[in-house]
């Protein structure tokens, strides 16, 4: 077992997360570069920042958003400032990052962070239980709108099962194994589904903008393609 | 004129029934589109991040009435992303290669005609989508796309064949027909307002701005136009009216930048013909927001836009048009033309006019940005055959929202939401509200009888003042 347990905590979790870091570098790379791409071939380069930043904000602080569907809005923020919180400020974490690389920060005390948890958890469930439940997203949905919040959700149950032995069924050892490797495998989904959300965030406002940024004669290049120039309508 | 057969709930001309291999066309002109224009950014980040929430189904007045899955804005827009993913993105390509799945298909495309053309593109839903998505956007590329394989409502074709390839203009009138009617409003002027002098300027080279109402006007709403050309006469601005074209309708905007590039260039043309400086848009959404694509198709040294109620406005606030004592009385309420209003571009400049002319004026609510579509955007309201669907499902908040304000009149300054709003009067027991343009309201309470005496020409711009 702890041959295993060095394995999915060492080399695989190097693998993993150096992937979900350089995949997301090239989502913000190769986004940014077909913006200026696009910006460069449009016959209109007037952008409204102000409007776009202002809708950016609306989403990043959503307390305007919140109140349409109330219960939604609220579980999806605590689910976010949970998971995101947690893995990056609990002390045991901070360790690693120390011991391996020498970095260190302020880390949230444990009680903090074991309520942050259970609210992940908790959040993490209950979007599983609004979108089954709502006629809406349950027609929209596909596997992996169930599948990746309960996926979210493992490395915080098992991480607290490895904080608290104590009321925790299953081995230690197993507990971290699974607790790393649910991690690992996050990690790696992460720039390859819809979770690459957090690199692409800050820019999809600005997309939805030049997406209406047409060249100046792409109407006309798009029927010279078709060879329909000298169509009749 | 009638097509024989229906095969969508609009009306498509025979040739749209005799296309063969249409999944491979459309594929085609899909990809002909990713290769020349700029859609390709947008589905490239929406086909990843969409996250069926399904916060824009709250927001989608048609959803709210149908409660229907194939309303959703989110699952609309998503058939257009699986072919997307599937056809033009290297992991779709290799999930179809190794597991098969999704093929376009002939049906499927049918499914496609019939979607977004239940969508009126108000664009209501895009702040509500956490991820940015414009499904208004999706809704304009889908019908472009399934233009190139003919399916289009034959009502938006035909105008556009008249207007491009025909008479010039989509109500086919002609100069002559033209020339008429601005003489006939002039003898209005007199008949009516005992003024002689208000005039239909045509073809004056060198005018500051060049005036294009939605050409329907011409037909249908003479007061609208009575009202631009006192408030032009009154304030002493420099306008124009080109023969050469005299139609802001543009029916691209709703299914093809192709048929949208070439109408837009012909509006420059015909500013550039009469070495005008300036676009003047009528009371018409569309037409005003096609014109702000003059920038994109227009070239750099492309005229400027202005739309008649930013211009009335400006005009007003300066004092410029002389008003009676006596307010409009009866209670009004205001609808916001998605396509001027839902970027919050003109929202203001018509209330501002509206507060100044009546005594009675109250708000629908939701407004502003978030106003709800009168039910008949997106050319659909030219489309005759689906009245029943713009005024039931699609029109029903509409109609709700103008029955709790307890208005006489709606003011509605686009000529395509006033012929739906009438039309979702009639059909939901709203006998007694009108329908009016801001500028018919206007019209009613400008004081003639001033413009002599007071109101005299030093106080007004010079006819080329601005250079
Ligand atoms: C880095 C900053 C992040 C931002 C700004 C962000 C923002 C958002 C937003 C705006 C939504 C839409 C939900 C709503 O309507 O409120 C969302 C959904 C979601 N996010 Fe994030 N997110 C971030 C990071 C993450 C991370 C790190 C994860 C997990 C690894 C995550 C997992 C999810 C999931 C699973 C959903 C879908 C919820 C559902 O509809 O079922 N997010 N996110």
């Amino acid at each position: 077992m702890d041959a295993w347990l060095e394995w999915a905590r060492g080399p695989v979790f190097l693998f993993s997360f150096t992937f979900m870091f350089l995949g997301l570098i090239r989502h913000v790379g190769l986004t940014a570069w077909a913006m200026v791409r696009t910006m460069r071939q449009a016959g209109d380069k007037t952008i409204p920042y102000a409007q776009v930043l202002s809708a950016t904000l609306k989403w990043l602080i959503p307390v305007d958003k919140v109140r349409s569907q109330i219960l939604f809005s609220l579980t999806s923020l605590l689910f976010h400032i949970a998971i995101l919180i947690v893995p990056l400020f609990l002390a045991g974490h901070i360790v690693l990052w120390t011991r391996g690389l020498g970095l260190s920060w302020p880390a949230i005390p444990n009680n903090v962070a074991d309520v942050l948890t259970i609210v992940a958890i908790v959040t993490a469930v209950a979007l599983v239980i609004q979108r089954a439940t709502a006629p809406a997203t349950r027609s929209l949905s596909r596997f992996q709108d169930y599948a990746l919040p309960l996926l979210v959700a493992l490395p915080f149950a098992s991480g607290y099962f490895v904080m608290h032995p104590s009321g925790n069924p299953f081995s230690y050892e197993a507990t971290l194994f699974v607790h790393a490797m649910s991690a690992n495998v996050l990690f790696v989904l992460i720039p390859l589904t819809k979770l690459s959300h957090m690199a692409f965030f800050p820019s999809v406002q600005m997309v939805s903008e030049i997406a209406w940024r047409w060249p100046s004669d792409s109407g006309s290049k798009v029927g010279l393609a078709l060879g329909k120039e000298n169509e009749a309508i | 004129m009638t097509t024989p057969r229906e095969k969508y709930s609009y009306y498509v001309e025979e040739k749209a029934l005799e296309v063969t291999d249409r999944p491979r066309k459309f594929l085609e002109a899909f990809a002909a589109v990713l290769e020349n224009s700029s859609y390709g950014l947008a589905l490239d980040v929406y086909t990843r991040l969409s996250t069926k929430c399904s916060r824009c189904a709250a927001s989608c007045q048609l959803y709210q009435s149908t409660g229907e899955e194939q309303d959703i804005p989110c699952h609309r827009s998503e058939l257009l992303f699986r072919v997307y993913r599937r056809y033009f993105t290297p992991a779709g390509n290799l999930k179809a290669r190794l597991f098969g799945g999704f093929t376009l298909t002939d049906e499927y495309l049918d499914e496609m005609a019939e979607a977004y053309y239940r969508c009126t593109a108000c664009r209501r839903c895009k702040p509500s989508c956490p991820m940015g998505v414009d499904h208004g956007l999706v809704t304009h590329l889908a019908r472009w796309l399934l233009a190139e394989i003919d399916v289009i409502p034959k009502a938006l074709l035909v105008a556009t064949r008249e207007q491009l390839e025909g008479v010039g203009n989509t109500s086919a009138i002609t100069v002559p027909a033209l020339v008429d009617t601005c003489e006939f409003l002039e003898e209005e002027f007199h008949d009516i307002y005992g003024v002689d002098d208000v005039k239909y300027p045509i073809d004056v080279e060198g005018a500051e701005y060049v005036f294009f109402p939605a050409v329907s006007d011409y037909l249908l709403e003479a007061d609208t136009l009575m009202g631009n050309a006192a408030v032009m006469h009154l304030t002493g601005g420099s306008w124009s009216i080109g023969t050469g074209n005299f139609d802001g309708i543009n029916y691209g905007l709703f299914y093809s930048d192709r048929m949208m590039e070439r109408i837009v260039k012909n509006v420059v043309g015909e500013v550039r013909r009469l070495k005008g400086k300036k676009i003047l848009v009528g009371e018409c959404g569309h037409a005003t927001r096609s014109a702000w694509f003059v920038p994109t198709f227009g070239g750099p040294d492309a005229p400027e836009i202005v739309n008649c109620l930013q211009y009335a406005w400006a005009q007003m606030k300066a004092g410029r048009i002389p008003l009676k004592k006596e307010k409009i009385q009866e209670k009004v309420t205001y609808h916001d033309p998605c396509n001027i209003a839902r970027t919050g571009r003109i929202t203001e400049e018509p209330r501002e006019i509206l507060k100044v002319i009546c005594e009675d004026f109250v708000e629908m609510t939701p407004n502003r940005e978030e106003n709800y579509c009168c039910g008949g955007g997106g050319g659909t309201v030219s489309i005759d055959e689906i009245r029943a669907f713009r005024t039931g499902p699609m029109g029903k908040r509409k109609a709700d929202q103008i029955r709790a304000t307890g208005a006489k009149y709606v003011v509605a300054p686009c000529a395509n939401c006033k012929k739906q709003l009438r039309e979702v009067c009639e059909d939901n027991d709203l006998e007694d509200v009108e329908i009016i343009g801001l500028h018919d309201l206007l019209l009613k309470v400008i004081d003639f009888s001033h413009e002599t005496s007071s109101h005299g020409q030093e106080e007004q711009p010079t006819q080329d003042g601005q250079e």
